[in-house]
């Protein structure tokens, strides 16, 4: 066939041409025979490599003795071990051409690493001292505590925050989950013998998944992890409590106020699954119809409609034992009442009504080449198999994610929203200047206040 | 050391559009950049704010792709996209499945050709970005601290001093014949260039640009813009107020040199012997030793730009967070102490050797992503659009890093005694607000 004439060619949109398939790198999977987990992949895009050494144990596992104890002692490990004072460990680092931090979340602590390959070992002999031998020096101990507390100091003015930790806390209560950062007084009271502690029990080989990705060969760099790792000596963990959760039901809004604010912060959101479960990807597909992507309804509404707003989205959030659905926008103070109405406007439509083919197929299309997106960098790719091998998903997960994402149906993305967006019991967190809230916010279900420390009012 | 040899070909449509290619077929996936030579810096008077609206209505619609067109295309093929405005450039840009190359160069160029949109889509992105600017700045502890706070207080030239985010008054006054002039008046081919990266070979990529890019008309380049700053002789200082945080700040800018000069290459490897992480001087002494401050960062060009992405009159920033029981004088004095000791006793090379290394592993990142997980070569195309427009060689790329590697100490020294005078800089206290008992 002829080519078009030039005048079709700029007011036709150009059809895609045949997709080129995503060709797996060369990957190597083991187990010391301390039970350190080891995945390592070639990716030769710069001279460098990437790695996070893992630990399956975080905030949740200590939450009852000592909320964020996990935390504050994954920010420790850096600051000093039995052979090395914490100016050394940062002058070290930035000689190898190395990046590092530590930190932990609920499920797991992890330190990260990135670095120049001429200092691969260099600095696996570093990480391996960091989770071994750290010291826990007591003067750097109280000038990360105080750190740590105006740290907190700063997030309890900071609205994004203070909505994220209302909505834990109405999602799940007293189980660990329940508290996203540890109270003044709690960091005040830690204590030297209980960071030691967890990182005597948890930073264990057995424990552990080491995953690097980079410019290596894995049998060589498989040999360097045997030599710096080998000899650690394995142990026994125990799995975190997961107590009841709270019953939820109907709709119930939460006001926090904050004085001065210029702008609300919403968060609507409802317990979910893990990435485990069967449904997984269904809702996947369906929060991106809905407000996962730029191009979804929620978007569409009430950002590019209405100009309610510049960061609305929607999210499935996934941890170990649980999961939760949210949706959250931060809009100016007279159009809180008409947000949520369109929030859950858009979410009874997809309750309601099957998806288009059309907007289906746009939206199985979006996941699957974001998927693609993510291989084509070392920290993509190490996020990848940072999260398939860390949650014990099938060995094929990332393999055949595209083609279980294009085998979803309407009637899957419907299945999902009846289950997952529960519309009819959300919870409603408004974070803002209570007097220009609260009748808006109060149409929404019966409604408790809060202040920025997260007394009641 | 590895050589760098990035594979970069380079060509100009009759219309004065520059366009580079940079292949590299190992993963299926293309980025591709559009990068005009406009940036807030010289949006109209009256208007500030305007170059960042505007970057906002490049997404409502251009002549066959109406409202939400653009947005739908690129996601539906597996794609993101999106847009920023810098001090002197603007770009657009997409990463997708190279399935959908073709798809993208023609939203582009429709863009580039023509943009149609009306009244209504100028009131919905008004109303966006005063949100944006609210939850980025007027809601959030230390908003704006310090790239909105040190300009109006170190510059006297208009361009280089206004509210870049926009005062509301402005978002407010801007017209459509405001953005229809804009559009004529900096988004000529001419006054951009256009980047393919990734999967497709050179041969390709040039014939898809000149499918899709040549027949838009050239038109006439924009005047050079006013963008000097007189000689500044006395420190200049001015106290923000911090809404919500509870901790005081403060900001100290010298002016950066100019780009590709040898005091540039020192003064680089100067702000990272200062900021460069907590191994750095700033860090390693306020936060880590003396424990006055318990944040501390900077670099040329922070927070909002970096070494490589300006074009005119910069600072090197230092922003610090100090504890309260420390007085912002106490403060400086302690901060002073540590530039005055590297003007007077300057660097070793034990130093300064491991210094360049992080560098250097630091660009190699920076080639890699520099944008999160889902732009790949983002930093690639920023630097190979920079060098374009500004120095007219994208090939700097590849060995742009020989200047900063050939540094000595005395440079650094040098460089050190040269900008960092208290006469030549600027100074922003940011002084949380008397809060009543509660």
């Amino acid at each position: 066939m002829a080519s078009a004439p030039r005048s079709e060619i700029h007011t036709t949109v150009p059809a895609l041409s045949p997709e080129r398939p995503v060709i797996w790198p060369p990957r190597g999977r083991t187990t010391l025979s301390n039970g350190l987990e080891v995945v390592l992949v070639e990716s030769h895009t710069i001279p460098k490599f990437t790695g996070q050494l893992f630990f399956r144990s975080g905030n949740a596992v200590v939450a009852a003795k000592a909320p964020g104890i996990a935390d504050m002692t994954a920010t420790m490990v850096r600051t000093g071990t039995t052979a090395r004072a914490s100016r050394q460990i940062e002058e070290d680092l930035r000689r190898m051409g190395a990046d590092l931090s530590s930190g932990a979340g609920a499920d797991t602590s992890v330190v990260s690493f990135a670095g120049l390959v001429d200092f691969s070992n260099g600095l696996l002999r570093l990480v391996a001292e960091l989770t071994q031998q750290a010291s826990f020096p007591a003067d750097e101990f109280e000038r990360e505590r105080r750190q740590l507390v105006e740290g907190l100091r700063i997030e309890r003015a900071t609205s994004g925050f203070l909505a994220s930790e209302r909505m834990r806390k109405v999602l799940f209560g007293a189980h660990p989950y329940g508290a996203i950062s540890p109270t003044e007084a709690q960091v005040e009271s830690y204590r030297l013998d209980q960071l030691q502690d967890f990182y005597r029990q948890y930073y264990r080989p057995g424990n552990a998944l080491l995953v690097m990705v980079g410019d290596f060969s894995p049998q060589a760099m498989l040999a360097q992890v045997e030599q710096v790792f080998g000899s650690w000596a394995a142990g026994k963990v125990d799995e975190a409590p997961n107590p009841a959760l709270p019953e939820l039901y109907g709709r119930r809004v939460y006001l926090v106020h904050l004085p001065d604010a210029v702008q609300a912060q919403i968060v609507v959101g409802n317990r979910a699954i893990t990435r485990k479960h069967p449904d997984w990807l269904r809702l996947t597909l369906a929060n991106s119809i809905y407000g996962g992507a730029f191009n979804s309804r929620l978007v569409m509404n009430i950002r590019e409609q209405k100009g309610y707003t510049y960061s609305p989205r929607s999210g499935v959030h996934p941890l170990r034992q649980h999961g939760y659905f949210s949706i959250s926008a931060a809009v100016r103070n007279d159009v809180v009442a008409a947000t949520l109405s369109e929030m859950f406007y858009e979410v009874d439509r997809m309750r309601s009504t099957p998806v288009g083919e059309e907007e289906l197929a746009d939206a199985r299309n979006y996941l699957t080449g974001l998927f693609s997106l993510g291989l084509a960098t070392q920290d993509g790719l190490a996020g990848q198999l940072a999260t398939s091998t860390l949650e014990r998903l099938p060995e094929d997960y990332l393999e055949t994610y595209r083609e279980r994402i294009l085998a979803l149906t309407a009637a899957d993305v419907l299945d999902a929203a009846q289950k997952y967006f529960d519309s009819a019991n959300a919870q409603i967190v408004v974070v803002g200047d209570r007097p220009q809230l609260e009748t808006q916010a109060a149409l929404f279900g019966k409604m408790e206040v809060y202040d920025a420390q997260g007394e009641p009012m | 050391m590895t050589q760098l040899n990035i594979p970069i070909e380079s060509m100009s449509l009759p219309n004065g559009l520059r366009v580079v290619v940079s292949p590299d077929r190992a993963a299926p996936v293309a980025t591709v950049g559009v990068y005009y030579n406009i940036g807030f810096r010289i949006e109209p008077r009256g208007r500030s704010g305007f170059a960042h609206l505007f970057e906002h209505m490049m997404f409502q619609g251009s002549a066959n792709a109406g409202k939400m067109v653009h947005i739908k295309l690129i996601n539906s093929s597996g794609g993101v996209l999106n847009g920023s405005t810098h001090y002197d450039v603007t770009n657009y840009y997409e990463s997708v499945p190279s399935n959908a190359l073709e798809r993208v160069l023609w939203l582009e160029a429709d863009r580039m050709r023509a943009l149609k949109v009306d009244d209504e889509n100028l009131r919905n992105q008004r109303d966006v970005v005063k949100e944006e600017v609210r939850v980025n700045v007027l809601n959030q502890p230390y908003g704006g601290f310090p790239w909105l706070d040190l300009p109006p207080i170190a510059y006297r030239n208009w361009s280089n001093a206004h509210n870049f985010y926009g005062d509301f008054d402005d978002l407010d006054a801007a017209t459509l014949d405001d953005v229809q002039k804009f559009f004529k008046t900096y988004y000529a081919p001419s006054n951009a260039v256009l980047l393919i990266l990734g999967d497709v070979d050179v041969d390709e990529g040039f014939k898809l640009a000149e499918r899709y890019f040549a027949g838009i008309p050239s038109g006439p380049q924009p005047a050079p813009a006013d963008i000097d700053e007189p000689p500044q002789i006395d420190e200049r200082r001015g106290v923000v107020e911090e809404k919500f945080g509870t901790l005081p700040g403060i900001a100290v800018g010298y002016p950066a040199p100019r780009r590709l000069t040898p005091d540039w290459c020192a003064a680089a490897m100067l702000d990272r012997a200062l900021h460069g992480g907590r191994a750095g001087r700033v860090y390693r002494s306020l936060v880590l030793e003396q424990q006055i401050a318990v944040d501390a960062e900077g670099g040329i060009h922070y927070p909002v730009g970096d070494l490589f992405d300006y074009n005119g009159p910069t600072l090197m920033v230092t922003r610090l967070l100090h504890k309260p029981e420390y007085s912002a004088d106490q403060t400086i004095a302690a901060y002073d102490q540590i530039l005055d000791e590297m003007k007077e006793k300057g660097i070793t090379s034990e130093e300064l050797e491991p210094i360049k290394v992080k560098f250097r592993s630091n660009y190699f990142s920076m080639l890699e992503g520099g944008h999160g997980a889902s732009i790949p070569r983002y930093g690639l195309m920023h630097l190979l659009a920079c060098f374009t427009l500004f120095d007219n060689d994208p090939h700097l790329v590849n060995s742009i890093l020989d200047g900063f590697m050939e540094v000595t100490p005395d440079a650094v020294q040098s460089v050190a005694r040269k900008i960092l005078r208290r006469p030549n800089r600027s100074l922003v206290v940011r002084q949380p607000a008397k809060k009543e008992a509660a």
